[in-house]
Order: structure tokens, then C-alpha cells, then sequence
């Protein structure tokens, strides 16, 4: 008998991504994806669920479904500055709360794999180069984002104690670099002028946008228990990521750096949350080798995924929409308006 | 796999120990791929309206250079092509100058997952040799202790405000040894906050002080140097040199310990007179953030002047190795084996730090 799983999320480039992988797996009987609008791209095999995850009706859903693995995708990674904190905290901290009590009510569950993410070490100047996972919790918590994920890694935690049965896997992403992304990281880089903060020189690391995917997919597959990092290989400096990009570095004193973005906002420049302000400066680096080793996935490098999404973003790799067709990986519904920036 | 990495480690060794100027651009121009991009086709045309004039005649050279660049500029192509396309116009060595500079505009060069740029450090490197050669006028013996791959531990005695003794030590290395590679030093964290400091640290080898990252280096095969005193040992007033502190809780031994590196004590005679500590500041520190302020003869008084260091005579030995891999990984737990390893360390540093006060006699002369 093949798995049943579930994916919330499954509108958002996470979700279909996933579906559209599991769907080509022979060893997937069943899936089912809950969102509140249906997905753009077109999942024959996927059943769509239309729910909202904040919503207790789905402990009444979920139970008939009879998944035994839920992906949760529904979270959001990369706080959007045009969204109020609040949204945030409802879909990340309630919407996964209301996601486990569903849980709870269906027997068949034995797997839960979670979106999460790598803010949760937090980006400090005396912090150790590559945290491994079971380092979290060393830095106090300094934004309202970080605590969320904080809360919503304890919540799954908890489950996983209370019912030994069901394995859960936190996958801590570090961000995710692709031009089919849309997301405040993507739109700060596309700009033609980038601000940086005068004297500091981050290390960064990057997940490819395929793989971010293929690491969920893995850790279906091979779900492992507690928080696994899902990072490239190696590092970069930002500002050799800019040179890299052909971008021009705009620094801005350190201490004036949050107030500039604001007006820079203001103006129609790209914001960026307030997380950003210290990776940017201090930069986070996390360590690979629990994905590697104990799921059996191993991303492209750091360097890969930025070389790859420099030259989509130059225009010298394959057209991104043949690309989609030939290799099966999708351009999110905002793909289209990201590059129409871009080329402004 | 060893005859590969020391083939790589000789050649370091030449490169680093030729003069930069007398070295002959022997025909190793980068191989430049033509055309990479679209940008790049309006900056070809440049090279070929300057002639290539011959080295005899540097100012037209400039000047036909600073043209083609302005040119190269004014029909849009980016700086990094604009260089390169301009640098036809120069005399060769200068060229390979550009041509790098360029190269790293693109940002094409590499970088190890901690930031340390190999190439960055050559380009700063004969700076550094040069106050090691004429400023402190070092003497290094028993370089050979170190060994020439895989991991060790250095572990010295810390003095100056400025990490100019781990500068040092790295330049002793990589000038004397058969098979120079690069030193990775723990810097204290404070350092990595600063504007600047954090990143050209991150570029010449600094690492946050931070067990987790020597572990990780040393279980990379790196040479990681290390100074237990910390703060105690660069902070310690002027009356109390060469004396060395406490060595913290022992912390680099069960590093050792735990990773099977050799120690190899260092001792570092010349970095106390440097900077010459009469008093601190403790308002200044609170202020400024730092774990203290030094007052010395020419510091805070003369700005930013009385940070160039006194030119004092310099002695750098590096002692014996002490093998402590028959203890195996456990014994890191063993507080007792700890500390007594650890005070044997610093008792060799403090005898050989006073056998090469002996041997250098007067401070400055």
C-alpha cells in the first residue's frame, strides 16, 4: 500500500512543488492539498481540499482523508513587510496549532514533516560559524518571527513526545534562491542598486530553489525525527554575492541602515523585514550534515544555487518557461511579475 | 592525496617568497574566456584603438589607459569589462594587476566556507612581511615543529592591544616553513561586531572565538592558533610583561584533547613593548564598547597615529609539539588532566618566553 499525504500550503510554490514531485512517485497512493484558493498550476493527481488551515473544521477534515503524512507547508518563512506581524503569528503559531489537533484526531498519522527555518539560531556577531541543530535556543529570540518559529518548533516537539508513534521533522531552511521566487530576499537582489551596511561583510547560504523542494520530498520519504538543516554547502560573502550578480553595493552606515530601507520603502524600493537587518549584517551559517547523512539528500552548494539564480537572472540560462516544461519544475504565480520588476 | 596538497603548499611557498614586483609575468595572463556575457562586446572593441605600447613609455600608457577606460564607461559596459578591455593599453606586469583586480570585481575568486580568501592574503601579505622584515626585525626558530599538514594547535602567549602577534606568527610561518599554509586564529568576539575589523578578519583566516569553530577547524585539518589569556594577556598593564595569565579553564586542551591535535607552544617575545600599556580607561571602554581602554604613551594622545605600534625587536619560537592523542577523545572530560596539561603549556610558553628575552637583549636595538 502506498502513502497518503497531505500538504497544506498546496497553492503556494512550497505545496504545488511538492505535489508536483510526490506525484510522479510511484510509492505516493493518495494526495491532498488544503489551501484556501486552488493552486495555479494544474495537479491532476492531487486532491484539493479547500480549507482554511486557522480554521478548527479541519479536525473534522482531516480524520476522513486517512493521510499518514502531513507536510506543512503553510508556513511563512520570509516575513512580508507589507503583512501586519499579527497575520503572521495567526497563520504560523494558530494555523499550526489548529494543524496538530487535527493531527491528533487521525489515527493513520506517522509522519509530519515541517517547513521551518534557520532564523531560529538567530544572526549574532560572536555566534559559531555553523550551528548544527541542536544548537538552537543559544541566542535570545530578538523579533517577533523568531519567536513564532520558536513557538511553533516547541509545539511540534511536544507533539512528537506526546505520541511516539509519529515521527516529526523540522527542516530549517536557510533562504531559498530562485528566480520563480517571490520573496523580499529575491526583490532586494533584482534591485539595480543594492544597500549594504558600510564595513560588514556577511557569510550567507543558500538553498537552490529545486532542491528546497527535493529536501522536502526527501524527508518524506525518510522522515527522521527533530530538526534537520537545510542549507548549501559552503558560503558566500554578500559582497561577493553582489559582485557575482552584477549588482552595485550601496552602503549605508550600520546604524542608519533600518531607517534607510523604511525610506527606501517609502519611495517604492524594496523592503525587507526586520530579520534582515542583522543577517545582513552578521550573516548565519548553519551545518548540513544531519540532512546529508541521516535523510540522504544532499543540495547544491551555496555557490550553485547563486551562480544558477545569477544567470537566470541575467537572462543567459535557458528560458525559465521552457525550463518549467522540460525538467517539471514549475514558476510560481508570482514568477511572472517578479521578472517584470526585474526588467523595470 | 598528500603529494597533491603539498605540491599546492610548495608552490604557495614560491609564490609568497618571490619578490611581487621581480616576479616575470611568465606568460600566466588568467585565461580570460572571451565574451562571457553580451556587456562585454561593446568593451572588446577598446584594446584595439590604443595600440599595445611597449612598457618604455609609462605616462602615455596611463593615459591611454584612463581613456579607454572613460570610453569603455561612456558605452555602457560595467566597470569590472570596462578594465579589462582597457588594460590592453598597459605595460604587462601592470596589466595582471588589472586583469585580477577585474577578475575580483566579477567576483570571481574563491572563498572557503569561512570567508578566508587565499588571494586577499597574498595582496595584503607583503605589507605584513614588511613589518616583520624591517619594523620588528623577527627572529623565528623552530618553525619545523609545525607540522606540515593536518591539524595543530598553536597556542602562544597574547600581548599588544592589536592582533599583530597572530600576524606575525602567520607571516613566520608562511616565510619560514618548507610547506607554508595558512594559519586560522580565533579572534574574540567583540572584534566581529566592528565594522571593517569583522570583515577583514573573516578575508586573512579570523575565526569568532568559539569552541564549536575550532573543533570544526581543527577536524578540517587546519593549523588554528590560539591564545588562552584572551583579553587578560593583551590587556595586562606595561609593569606586568611577559608574564603570562591564567590560561582561562583550559578550554584548548580539551580542543586537543578531543580532536587528537598536537599542541604546539608558541612563545612570542617583542609584542609586549608595542604598545606600551601605562593605564586604561574604564569610562573610555564603557563607552566605546570594548572590553577595555588602553592609555599608552602615544594612544589616545596622538588619534589614530598612536595606533602605529612601537618598532620593537621580535623573537617568535615555536616549541616542541606535545602529542596528546595517547589519551584518546574521553579524557577531555577529566577537569584534573586538564588543568594540569594546561598549566604544563603555559610553564613551556613562560620559560621560553624568558630564554628569548635572554637571547634578544635590548628592547628596540
Amino acid at each position: 500500500m502506498g502513502r497518503r499525504v497531505l500538504i497544506t500550503g498546496v497553492a503556494g510554490f512550497w505545496g504545488t512543488e511538492l505535489a508536483r514531485c510526490l506525484e510522479r512517485s510511484p510509492e505516493v497512493e493518495y494526495i491532498a492539498g488544503l489551501d484556501v484558493r486552488p493552486p495555479a498550476a494544474d495537479l491532476a493527481h492531487t486532491e484539493f481540499i479547500r480549507a482554511d488551515i486557522r480554521n478548527p473544521l479541519i479536525s473534522k477534515l482531516l480524520p476522513q482523508t486517512r493521510v499518514d503524512t502531513v507536510v506543512h507547508c503553510d508556513v511563512l518563512l520570509v516575513p512580508e513587510p507589507g503583512k501586519a506581524p499579527e497575520q503572521l503569528h495567526d497563520i504560523n503559531v494558530i494555523g499550526s496549532l489548529q494543524l496538530l489537533a487535527a493531527c491528533e484526531k487521525t489515527e493513520e498519522i506517522r509522519t509530519i514533516v515541517v517547513r521551518g527555518s534557520s532564523a531560529i539560531y538567530g544572526a549574532e556577531p560572536n555566534a559559531p560559524e555553523f550551528f548544527t541543530e541542536d544548537m538552537a535556543g543559544r541566542f535570545p529570540f530578538r523579533t517577533r518571527f523568531q519567536r513564532d518559529i520558536g513557538e511553533l518548533e516547541s509545539y511540534f516537539e511536544n507533539f512528537s513526545r506526546r505520541f511516539d508513534h509519529v515521527s516529526v521533522t523540522t527542516l530549517r531552511y536557510q533562504p531559498t534562491l530562485g528566480t520563480a521566487i517571490d520573496s523580499p530576499l529575491t526583490r532586494y537582489l533584482h534591485q539595480p542598486v543594492v544597500p549594504t551596511q558600510l564595513g560588514y561583510d556577511p557569510l550567507l547560504q543558500f538553498v537552490h530553489a529545486e532542491d528546497a523542494v527535493g529536501a522536502l520530498e526527501a524527508a518524506v520519504m525518510r522522515p527522521v525525527r527533530g530538526p534537520v538543516n537545510v542549507t548549501g554547502e559552503g558560503s558566500v560573502s554578500l559582497s561577493r554575492l553582489l559582485r557575482l550578480a552584477g549588482k552595485v553595493p550601496l552602503p549605508i552606515p550600520a546604524p542608519l541602515f533600518s531607517a534607510a530601507l523604511g525610506i527606501g520603502g517609502r519611495l517604492g524600493l524594496g523592503r525587507l523585514p526586520p530579520e534582515a537587518v542583522p543577517w545582513l549584517r552578521n550573516g548565519l551559517t548553519i551545518d548540513g550534515t544531519r540532512l546529508e547523512e541521516e535523510i540522504g539528500f544532499r543540495p547544491r552548494s551555496t555557490l550553485e544555487a547563486v551562480e544558477d539564480f545569477v544567470e537566470e537572472l541575467h537572462g543567459r540560462r535557458v528560458l525559465p518557461g521552457l525550463r518549467t516544461a522540460a525538467t517539471g519544475s514549475a514558476t510560481h504565480r508570482n514568477g511572472g511579475r517578479t521578472r517584470a520588476r526585474a526588467r523595470a | 592525496m598528500t603529494p597533491d596538497r603539498h605540491a599546492a603548499q610548495r608552490e604557495r611557498a614560491q609564490r609568497l617568497r618571490l619578490d611581487v614586483t621581480a616576479e616575470p609575468p611568465d606568460g600566466g595572463e588568467p585565461a580570460e574566456e572571451p565574451g562571457a556575457g553580451p556587456a562585454e562586446e561593446s568593451a572588446a572593441r577598446p584594446p584595439e584603438q590604443p595600440p599595445p605600447t611597449p612598457a618604455a613609455k609609462p605616462p602615455p600608457a596611463a593615459f591611454d589607459f584612463m581613456g579607454a577606460l572613460r570610453g569603455a564607461v561612456a558605452q555602457g559596459a560595467d566597470l569590472p569589462a570596462a578594465l579589462e578591455g582597457a588594460a590592453g593599453a598597459l605595460p604587462e606586469s601592470v596589466r595582471d594587476v588589472v586583469h585580477r583586480a577585474a577578475r575580483r570585481l566579477r567576483g570571481e575568486y574563491s572563498q572557503d566556507e569561512w570567508g578566508f580568501d587565499e588571494e586577499f592574503v597574498e595582496i595584503v601579505y607583503p605589507l605584513f612581511e614588511l613589518m616583520y622584515d624591517r619594523w620588528w626585525r623577527v627572529t623565528t626558530t623552530g618553525v619545523e615543529h609545525i607540522p606540515a599538514h593536518d591539524r595543530a594547535l598553536l597556542v602562544a602567549n597574547h600581548a599588544g592591544v592589536l592582533p599583530w602577534d597572530a600576524t606575525m606568527m602567520s607571516v613566520a610561518i608562511l616565510k619560514n616553513h618548507p610547506l607554508p599554509r595558512h594559519p586560522r586564529f580565533m579572534v574574540l568576539d567583540w572584534a566581529f561586531r566592528l565594522p571593517w575589523a569583522s570583515a577583514f578578519m573573516r578575508r586573512v583566516g579570523g575565526v569568532v572565538a568559539s569552541p564549536y569553530n575550532a573543533i570544526r577547524l581543527l577536524e578540517q585539518g587546519h593549523l588554528v592558533m590560539v591564545f588562552p589569556e584572551g583579553t587578560k594577556g593583551a590587556g595586562k598593564p606595561f609593569s606586568e610583561r611577559y608574564r603570562l595569565q591564567r590560561f582561562g579553564r583550559g578550554g584548548f586542551v580539551e580542543l586537543a584533547l578531543r580532536t587528537g591535535a598536537p599542541i604546539v607552544p608558541v612563545a612570542i617575545v617583542g609584542s609586549e613593548e608595542i604598545y606600551p600599556k601605562l593605564g586604561e580607561s574604564r569610562l573610555l571602554a564603557r563607552l566605546s564598547g570594548t572590553p577595555y581602554f588602553p592609555l599608552t604613551p602615544t594612544f589616545p594622545w596622538l588619534g589614530l597615529a598612536g595606533a602605529v605600534p612601537l618598532p620593537s625587536k621580535w623573537r617568535i619560537e615555536f616549541c616542541q609539539p606535545i602529542d596528546l592523542s595517547s589519551y584518546g577523545p574521553e579524557a577531555a572530560e577529566d577537569r584534573a588532566l586538564v588543568f594540569e596539561l594546561s598549566e604544563r603549556v603555559r610553564e613551556t610558553i613562560q620559560s621560553a618566553v624568558y630564554e628569548n628575552l635572554l637571547a634578544r637583549g635590548s628592547a628596540f636595538l
